[in-house]
């Protein structure tokens, strides 16, 4: 990191705090405090959306996901556009025209309290623990690559969101979401004009692509089903559909976004526009991670791409292994740039046998170079057991700190902080809100002024902020419990799913049907994930269609039952 | 009737006559996305 990229990274970390609290520091009311008075046009929604989806993480896996999967994750996302459709058609008019502040109050309009309550209180568990993730998972890989103090990251990630948040609350993360998602863009842009320049002169932007579809990493479209793979056509439509209905219509961290839409026509066009755009997006992202493999071609990669962990191996008593492994590797790769040009070669001259020879002795290369990296994983392995030796979430960033010049890498850096901040930032916003309006103003305090409120949520937002720093803390401790957050999150997202799917498209189901449909679809879920070995992605699936069989045959058993007693 | 109005004007879509139109859109514009990773994926396999 040189001065330029202190001064790039430190200047815009401020800008937007400084921005994000001046611009709306006089919020004088709850609803402009926490819907940002309605008053948003679809343009911020959008961008608002994207940006709260956008964690650091995603931003720093997905590069790294093409790098070792090839660019097929896209297909993950084929299901956004038909579920925005859906919520447009459905979701958006509903909330809008009942004016609520959460998706859960609308649970209690058409179903009950205690389904409005059981909605929220698996929000604010779910949501919860996944703030804190959403700051350590960038706050780790940082310190790992830079050597910073990780304590000392998360404070500073935690912290500032939780200035402009606590201070001008939805409409801050508006208002910053706008300034994040253009950093973001021009952080990958700038990665993206830089893998090319630092190509060898001789290669073509076709010969790139040639490259790297030859070793199967622009595999955008795979229509082979199989049920335990988790990026296919089918898996994505499918799948993806669930996914996104469930997060965009009854997660609170986006709801929250597109109800702070001036009108049911802007939320909606906000979301649609996300359902344009996203797909494009992540392509692009994929693709700049298909390119930085291929730049790798020609550039002899680390054999390990988390750098602290290489620098641990290398002063313990396996470094003259991990040496000659290091040896052998760059060997092999030389040999695989030599077979690489002879295929490019056959592809110019459009010769299919010779194209088939080059592939088959590049794929050779490959097999002995991933024999060499799973002998250096081992070593590495062996010198500290826990660690996990998966290291795509560090190959983009391993590839900016190591070949972006001075300026861009502040820049990059910049951009995946903002991605943090902006994910954070709309997710304290959301348990602020669920806290105080599905919580606090429901059932502790009916009677308090307007003013009372708003107190009461920054207050919420400064603890939620707090609560996610002291969990990143802790679980930075604990390397297993950031696995045990996903699988937990699995645990409620399929029956809040379906509380939400009978709420909108099965109007003769009463609200004690779906509670104890719900409260048995949940047991359900818990059993699969203590007594079986069902994947748990699957506990969405399983989770939701479960409820809504059991509501379905619970429902006319309950509803007779007053009559019966008459 | 004023108020009716303006909710009306305010439920339909920028440029296009219907919400239908731009829903279709959008589901077209997926479709054309699929169709351009296929020939993507073809074209450098």
């Amino acid at each position: 990191m040189g001065t330029l990229d202190w001064f790039v990274l430190t200047s815009f970390l401020l800008f937007v705090v400084i921005y994000g609290t001046w611009k709306t520091r006089s919020k004088k009311n709850i609803k402009d405090y926490l819907l940002a008075n309605k008053s948003a046009k679809w343009y911020t929604v959008t961008l608002s959306i994207m940006a709260t989806q956008a964690s650091a993480i995603t931003f720093l896996s997905t590069p790294g996901q093409a790098y070792t999967d090839g660019m097929r994750f896209v297909q993950f996302y084929l299901g956004l556009p038909i579920a925005m459709i859906i919520l447009s058609v459905t979701a958006v008019p509903i909330y809008h025209k009942l004016k609520v502040f959460t998706a859960y109050e609308y649970l209690e309009s058409r179903f009950d309290l205690k389904n409005r309550a059981l909605g929220s209180i698996l929000f604010l568990i779910q949501r919860g623990l996944a703030a804190g993730f959403t700051i350590l998972a960038p706050a780790l890989i940082i310190s790992m690559l830079l050597g910073w103090n990780i304590q000392i990251l998360i404070f500073i990630i935690g912290g500032l969101v939780i200035i402009y948040t606590a201070t001008g609350g939805s409409d801050a993360v508006n208002k910053t979401h706008l300034l994040q998602m253009l950093i973001i863009t021009i952080g990958m842009f700038s990665a993206f004009v830089m893998i090319f320049r630092l190509l060898p002169q001789d290669i073509s932007f076709l010969d790139t692509a040639h490259i790297a579809g030859k070793m199967g990493k622009l595999n955008a479209l795979t229509f082979d089903f199989d049920w335990r793979d988790r990026y296919n056509f089918w898996s994505g439509l499918i799948g993806g559909t669930f996914l996104a209905l469930s997060y965009f219509g009854t997660d609170q961290s986006q709801v929250q976004r597109y109800l702070s839409g001036s009108s049911i026509a802007q939320s909606r066009i906000g979301l649609l526009a996300n359902g344009i755009v996203k797909i494009p997006m992540q392509f692009i992202i994929l693709f700049l991670g298909a390119m930085v493999f291929v730049f790798y071609q020609f550039v002899t990669p680390p054999l390990f791409f988390n750098a602290y962990e290489t620098d641990n191996i290398k002063s313990s008593v396996h470094a003259e292994e991990y040496r000659i492994l290091e040896e052998d590797y760059a060997e092999v790769h030389s040999q695989k740039q030599i077979q690489l040009r002879e295929l490019l070669t056959a592809v110019e001259s459009d010769n299919e046998a010779l194209i088939q020879s080059s592939v088959e002795m590049i794929d050779q290369s490959r097999e002995k170079e991933n024999t060499i990296r799973e002998q250096a994983t081992g070593l590495i392995k062996r010198t500290n057991p826990d660690l996990d030796t998966n290291d795509t979430n560090y190959i983009f960033l391993s590839f900016v700190i190591n070949f972006m010049p001075v300026g861009l890498v502040g820049l990059v850096l910049a951009a995946i902080f903002s991605a943090s901040m902006s994910s954070t930032s709309a997710e304290l916003n959301a348990l602020a809100t669920t806290s105080v309006i599905d919580i606090y103003k429901r059932m502790i305090k009916k009677d308090g002024s307007d003013k009372h409120y708003l107190w009461v949520s920054k207050v919420a937002t400064v603890f939620w902020g707090c609560y996610g720093i002291m969990f990143a803390l802790y679980a930075n401790r604990l390397g297993t419990l950031i696995e045990a957050v996903n699988i937990l999150g699995s645990l409620f997202y399929g029956t809040i799913l379906g509380i939400f799917l009978i709420a909108f498209y099965f109007k003769s189901i009463g609200g004690t049907a779906t509670f104890t449909a719900a409260i048995i679809a949940e047991l359900t879920v818990i059993g699969c994930f203590f007594f079986t070995e069902i994947p748990y992605l699957w506990y969405n699936l399983i989770g939701c269609v479960i409820l809504i069989a059991i509501a379905l045959i619970v429902n006319p058993i309950i509803s007779k039952r007053p009559q019966m007693t008459k | 009737m004023q108020t009716s109005k303006n909710n009306a004007e305010e439920e339909r879509p920028p440029i296009l006559k219907s919400w239908k139109q731009l829903y279709s859109i959008v589901a077209i514009n997926l479709i054309v996305l699929i169709g351009l990773f296929y020939i993507f994926t073809e074209a450098f396999k």
